[in-house]
């Protein structure tokens, strides 16, 4: 962390922990407001994960991320991850009117930020023979779908919980009574399927045709490639699922939340501890 | 200052419905009909008459209770010892107390229904139309709406609903949010289903279907709902397009079975389905509910949802009335900083009137110029302000009405002010 400081990227370190403190602040008083029910701290706390939001596309324009010349940090990566979760976050906040995505997205985003940190001075560097344009299309489609993953896990959890009191005929009390109603919920998650699986598979494609050039041959057995192929799989069958035989309410509930964990178990155990092209080391 | 806020009334604990009839004042509130008259014991009045209390808040002098006792039974042809054998009758805190109360909806037969506080905003209307309020009844009115306000604001206890058929339209609500894309049928035709399905129509349903067994009935009640009747048998095909069904029907058997649904969700194609039923013995078989994306609850669960409710508002009225009391003691503060505001007023103008006297006695031995005479003035405003320091701050101190009273007699009696 001493390095960290000490180095001449100092302006980033400090919009890191700044972002990272709003984050964790806006974690703290979000969940107290919406345990305890109260809608100012909520409203503040939104307010506050905002600034944090666009704080760091602030820094992205700005270009703080790009800390190495030849590529991005293994930390950088995890914190784009953690913009798109919370533009996902920002725009339902905005459609459906209801802040508390904010407010269950900023723990998410506090650990993604947390997590990068040790990340920060370990470059990635891209192989020579990657088109730039096409690496960020791979990056940018696959983020995208994680985004709406993890939109459509907290929106699966969330109706789960309020289906099960639903059906125990339990009385819906605490910050239940302030979610949105299970049909709201569910069409939230149809939308999340429908448009992460072919930003997923393009992402997979992408990645695919990149892995000739670079690896010499598109698919070379890699645990994150065996993974994401999963993660593929079952994100397609839910996808067949929703249209061809009208899934909705619980199994496509609990289906999400099952491949946005696969993605956090790709995204952080095979990045961080399995040797793979997608390392952070 | 001799006037006092009075509060008489009777309400659905102090007098049966027979005797609020005969009491009530609700043709007596208006215009030239009003019938509490301004007079020099009573200033101002509002009449507050609905079906479960009839009430009349005055700003008077002593006596007002009596006058108002006596107006209001002779409006209404009455006794007026029966009119108070059957009223209650606050004085000053204890009426401000109890008008927060009201129109918090805290003295209500239903803690938190939503009526009384436009019941009251409408009585203040009329009161201010007739032109029977005046500033004390104007301030207190405002005051009473902004803490029924924060009483809903910062309580629960209109949030959830108390009655089966607001309760069954609750939870529609929770399992499909906005109901004007909704349809609804209604399968019998009881007193609580009729309910429902009016609650249903009012939460936005624009659709609903009507079916009997004696169809002349379900074509009635369709026209009166302007929804539409179809025949009992054809229930299941209409099952598929409809997503909240009410059942009230006297049939001994269940109806609705889950074989039943099973085919009509697929037809559907999962959309959630919410069953109501009302009917004892019931019209829906109770494995219904295991089927995925399908909701049923019966009248005991509904029965149940009512009573955790009531409870919670029970609860939470605790916590209003606790907002009620610091809301009463702010405006008493106020009362009472009008009831010194005379004696301030009246002490240093003595007192000013004195300096400047002197200063006006005594200039004319000296020869002052303009500049030097303001200075004075200047000088002696300040002085005086200083020296009444003492006796104002004695005036607003923090203690109860009639200390107060008795520390403004003792100001005049010390400065020589007139009574």
């Amino acid at each position: 962390m001493q390095d960290l400081l000490s180095s001449p990227i100092l302006s980033h370190s400090l919009s890191l922990f700044l972002i990272l403190a709003c984050y964790l602040v806006a974690t703290v008083t979000g969940l107290t407001a919406l345990s305890a029910r109260m809608p100012r701290l909520l409203l503040s706390s939104c307010v506050l994960a905002l600034f944090a939001f666009l704080f760091q596309t602030m820094t992205l324009i700005l270009g703080y991320h790009k800390t190495f010349g030849d590529g991005l940090s293994g930390g950088a990566y995890l914190q784009l991850f953690a913009w798109f979760i919370m533009l996902a976050a920002v725009l339902l906040w905005f459609k459906l009117r209801k802040p508390a995505a904010m407010a269950l997205s900023s723990p998410l985003c506090a650990a993604l930020f947390a997590m990068s940190i040790p990340y920060m001075q370990q470059s990635i560097r891209l192989p020579d023979s990657l088109n730039y344009s096409f690496y960020m299309l791979h990056m940018g489609t696959l983020f995208a779908a994680l985004a709406l993953m993890a939109v459509a896990c907290l929106v699966s959890m969330l109706f789960l919980i309020l289906e099960r009191s639903i059906k125990r005929k339990e009385r819906v009390k605490g910050f239940l009574e302030d979610i949105p109603a299970l049909s709201a919920l569910d069409t939230v998650n149809g939308f999340c399927i429908l448009a992460s699986f072919p930003l997923y598979t393009v992402g997979i494609l992408t990645g695919i045709l990149s892995a000739k050039p670079v690896f010499g041959t598109s698919f070379s057995g890699d645990p994150k490639e065996i993974v994401s192929i999963l993660i593929w799989l079952v994100l397609a069958f839910i996808f067949h699922s929703r249209i061809a035989r009208a899934w909705s309410g619980k199994k496509p509930a609990i289906a999400m939340i099952c491949v946005f964990l696969l993605s956090l178990f790709s995204l952080f155990v095979v990045n961080t501890l399995m040797q793979s092209h997608h390392t952070f080391h | 200052m001799d006037t006092s806020i009075y509060l008489v009334g009777l309400n659905h604990r102090t007098a049966d419905v027979d005797i609020r009839e005969r009491f009530a004042l609700t043709n007596h509130c208006s215009g030239e009909t009003w019938c509490i008259p301004v007079t020099e014991t009573i200033r101002e009045n509002i009449i507050l008459s609905t079906c479960n209390r009839v009430e009349v808040l005055a700003v008077g002098r002593e006596g007002t209770k009596e006058e108002i006792l006596s107006a209001w039974a002779k409006a209404r042809e009455e006794s007026k010892e029966l009119l108070s054998s059957c009223t209650y009758a606050y004085t000053g805190e204890e009426a401000i107390r109890h008008l927060f109360l009201v129109a918090s909806s805290l003295d209500s037969m239903v803690v938190g229904e939503p009526q009384i506080l436009g019941q009251l905003k409408k009585a203040y209307k009329q009161a201010s139309s007739a032109k029977k309020t005046g500033p004390i009844l104007n301030r207190l009115l405002h005051k009473a709406f902004s803490v029924a306000k924060r009483v809903r604001t910062e309580t629960a206890v209109a949030s959830s609903a108390v009655s089966i058929s607001y309760a069954a339209v609750e939870l529609a609500k929770r399992i499909f949010g906005d109901m004007g894309k909704h349809r609804a049928m209604l399968i019998g035709a009881g007193e609580m289903a009729e309910l429902a399905a009016k609650h249903l129509l009012s939460a936005g349903i624009r659709n609903l279907y009507v079916a009997n067994r004696t169809f002349s009935r379900a074509e009635a009640l369709a026209d009166e709902f302007g929804g539409k009747a179809i025949p009992f048998e054809q229930i299941f095909e209409h099952l598929s397009s409809v997503d909240i069904i009410i059942t009230s029907t006297g049939s001994t058997e269940p109806i609705i079975r889950a074989k039943n649904i099973t085919g009509v969700l697929h037809e559907r194609k999962n959309t959630p389905m919410f069953f109501i039923d009302i009917a004892v013995p019931r019209d829906v078989d109770p494995d219904v509910n295991g089927i995925d994306n399908v909701y049923l609850y019966d009248i005991d669960d509904l029965q149940e949802i009512v009573e955790d409710n009531l409870t919670n508002r029970q609860d939470e009225a605790k916590k209003a009335r606790n907002i009620v009391q610091e809301e009463v003691e702010y405006y008493n503060r106020w009362l009472k900083s009008l009831e010194i505001q005379p004696t301030i007023v009246a002490l240093l103008k003595q007192h000013e009137d004195m300096a400047m006297a002197e200063l006006e006695y005594t200039s004319k031995h000296l020869n002052l110029d303009e500049e030097q005479m303001a200075a004075l003035r200047v000088m002696l405003s300040s002085l005086v302000n200083k020296l009444d320091h003492a006796p104002l701050m004695y005036l607003k101190g923090e203690n109860n009405h009639k200390e107060q009273l008795e520390r403004i007699a003792t100001i005049r009696h010390v400065f020589g002010l007139p009574s």
